[in-house]
């Protein structure tokens, strides 16, 4: 019987092993990220939801499949981004619909003066206008904290292209941001 | 389900968009498009037949926003959007085919890679390799693979190679369609590794469904 | 979208110290890292319970399934869904399901020509009162392919012969609401600039079916 504390190796090899309930430790240490993940792909908090909870129901059925356990949270990610892929597909278009979002703020206004709420809302519409390949590297990068050698294992990509990405993201975002400030 | 309507439909069903030029096709138009932007659509269409370019995507065009109720101005400027597409698309194909005017088939399917967000660079590279063939299965291949999130570059890569290979027509559309299982096989595949194994199995890839 | 001083890209890469940049750089470094930090809240919600009822109904491997297995089993099980009043162009609910079959003609309806094809048309819409399929196949005009649903389970099905080659299309479903086919895998802007998309569809020639 694994711990909540135990390395996912373990606790991967505790699922293998018949006891389907310890893979209850792996959704609660990597649900989170990998909601927070499909949610700034997706832009929806309810298909973010759907898509991750058919990653993880994926990662239990072909759980040994995964050919390196010391790296089962690459693994998560990528499972979830083909998902989100997928989601993205269906929808039939990469950007994100903004037709909840507040209405953006009064040009006028400062950075520093914007509602909390204000400025959240900016940022995730910022982000919602990446192209989606963008998005999910400055995503992995600066909201998951990724190194580019990880990030190239969940995409697939090449490190120089996630750079690449990662900069245009930045420079897209910040020229957001900047707009509100002038 | 009835099958006189579906016989009435076959029975009107209309050719492939290439084939159908009658006149500019604004008879069509009347009755069905808002006047107010008819005058505006009957221009643009005689512009693209003055032109040499196909009029009967612009004529549906005209209807499907008509149908849609958009408003006059968004519909001129859809039908306007249109006639540029044409005009890209043939611009492309003379560039990628030079010394032969394009047939109007091949401008259609051109002009409807570009809607879908095909580049120029990657539409004018799928024509070079089999340019007496009606582009549209690769250039639709092509696009579905974008629409997927492969490589663009990659995507192109592995139709013509598929095309090498003695594969053609809507057998391409199955190697976009054998790409994309790949990507969903359990166990995360990247895009590169589901390219990899598609081309692995070229030329034995799946037929069947779009 | 200017490029940004190539010592911020260093900075936010984690290569240099922020300390060393200049003003101007460091007030844009903070700006870029306060709005990450925003980004990183944790959405409120937990779907662990899903995950662990359906491992506990479902405790050995699924077989593989093509897709139109997964579809028939789809089709069968009951479902809830969020819905959203959106505008009418977009998905108004997100109960639609299609698929576009090519399936052998068994029951003695039209055949097509070399040069045509069989489309199927099936949307899950429960509820609904009458599902119409509009496109460029029959001018965008409605009331010619009617979807119909005999036993009033809400799946509704219509086939149609239909020219090769590819075709743009949508279900208008109780005379109002134009819905895309979120399953028909491929889609094009339909140019009237609010973003919307339109469903297209690729009919193969019945000659080129194995």
């Amino acid at each position: 019987m694994v711990n909540d504390g135990a390395p996912d190796m373990e606790v991967v090899a505790q699922v293998l092993g018949g006891d389907g309930e310890a893979f209850g430790i792996l959704i609660r240490r990597y649900e989170p990220g990998l909601l927070r993940f499909a949610t700034r792909m997706l832009g929806n908090p309810d298909a973010a939801a759907d898509a991750v909870a058919e990653s993880l129901v994926r990662a239990y059925r072909h759980l040994a499949q995964c050919r390196d356990p010391g790296r089962l949270r690459s693994w998560l990610y990528r499972i979830t981004g083909n998902r989100c892929r997928s989601h993205l597909a269906r929808r039939h278009t990469n950007d994100i619909s903004l037709s909840d979002a507040p209405p953006l703020a009064d040009g006028s206004d400062t950075w520093a003066v914007l509602e909390r709420s204000e400025q959240v809302a900016l940022v995730e519409r910022a982000l919602a206008a990446l192209p989606a390949e963008k998005r999910e590297a400055f995503v992995l990068k600066h909201v998951e904290g990724m190194s580019y050698e990880e990030m190239a294992t969940v995409t697939g990509a090449r490190i120089p292209t996630l750079k690449m990405r990662v900069h245009r993201a930045r420079e897209a975002l910040l020229a957001a941001l900047e707009e509100v400030v002038r | 389900m009835s099958w006189k309507l579906v016989l009435a439909l076959a029975l009107v069903a209309r050719p492939a968009p290439v084939i159908a030029q009658s006149g500019n096709g604004t008879t069509r138009l009347t009755g069905r498009v808002p006047a107010a932007a008819l005058p505006a659509i009957d221009s643009i269409i005689a512009t693209a037949a003055a032109e040499s370019l196909p009029t009967e995507p612009l004529v549906q065009k005209a209807l499907e926003g008509s149908a849609k109720n958009i408003p006059a101005d968004r519909l001129v400027n859809g039908v306007r959007r249109g006639l540029l597409q044409l005009r890209q698309a043939r611009a492309i194909l003379t560039r990628a085919v030079p010394g032969q005017s394009p047939p109007e088939g091949h401008v259609v399917a051109v002009a409807a890679a570009l809607a879908r967000g095909l580049s120029g660079p990657i539409v004018e590279r799928l024509l070079t390799v089999a340019p007496n063939e009606p582009p549209g299965p690769a250039l639709h291949a092509a696009a579905d693979l974008v629409a997927h999130h492969f490589d663009p570059d990659s995507a192109a890569d592995l139709l013509v190679e598929a095309h090498n290979k003695g594969l053609r027509g809507v057998r391409l559309l199955d190697v976009a369609v054998a790409a994309d299982h790949e990507l969903q096989r359990p166990g995360g595949r990247t895009p590169s590794e589901a390219l990899a194994h598609v081309r692995a199995m070229l030329p034995n890839v799946r037929p069947g469904r779009p | 979208m200017s490029p940004i001083d190539p010592r911020l890209q260093e900075a936010l890469d984690g290569e240099r110290d922020p300390g060393d940049l200049p003003a101007d750089l460091r007030e844009a470094h903070a700006r870029l890292i306060a709005a990450t930090q925003m980004l990183k809240a944790t959405p409120p919600v937990s779907v662990a319970w899903r995950v662990m009822a359906e491992i506990r109904e479902n405790p050995g491997r699924v077989q593989s399934d093509g897709p139109a297995r997964r579809l028939i089993r789809w089709l069968g099980r009951p479902r809830a869904f969020t819905v959203r009043l959106r505008p009418v162009w977009t998905l108004a609910l997100a109960a639609g399901l299609v698929t576009v079959l090519l399936l052998p003609w068994s029951n003695g309806g039209p055949t097509p020509g070399v040069a045509q094809g069989i489309a199927s048309f099936v949307g899950h819409f429960p509820g609904a009162r009458s599902v119409e399929v509009v496109g460029s196949f029959n001018d965008w005009s409605r009331g010619t392919l009617h979807l119909n649903d005999d036993n009033g389970d809400g799946i509704w099905h219509a086939k149609a012969v239909l020219p090769a080659g590819q075709h743009e299309y949508m279900f208008v479903v109780d005379g109002e609401r134009w819905v895309p086919d979120p399953l028909a895998g491929r889609y094009v802007d339909d140019g009237f600039g609010a973003g919307q998309q339109n469903s297209l569809l690729i009919v193969r020639p019945v000659s080129s079916q194995p």
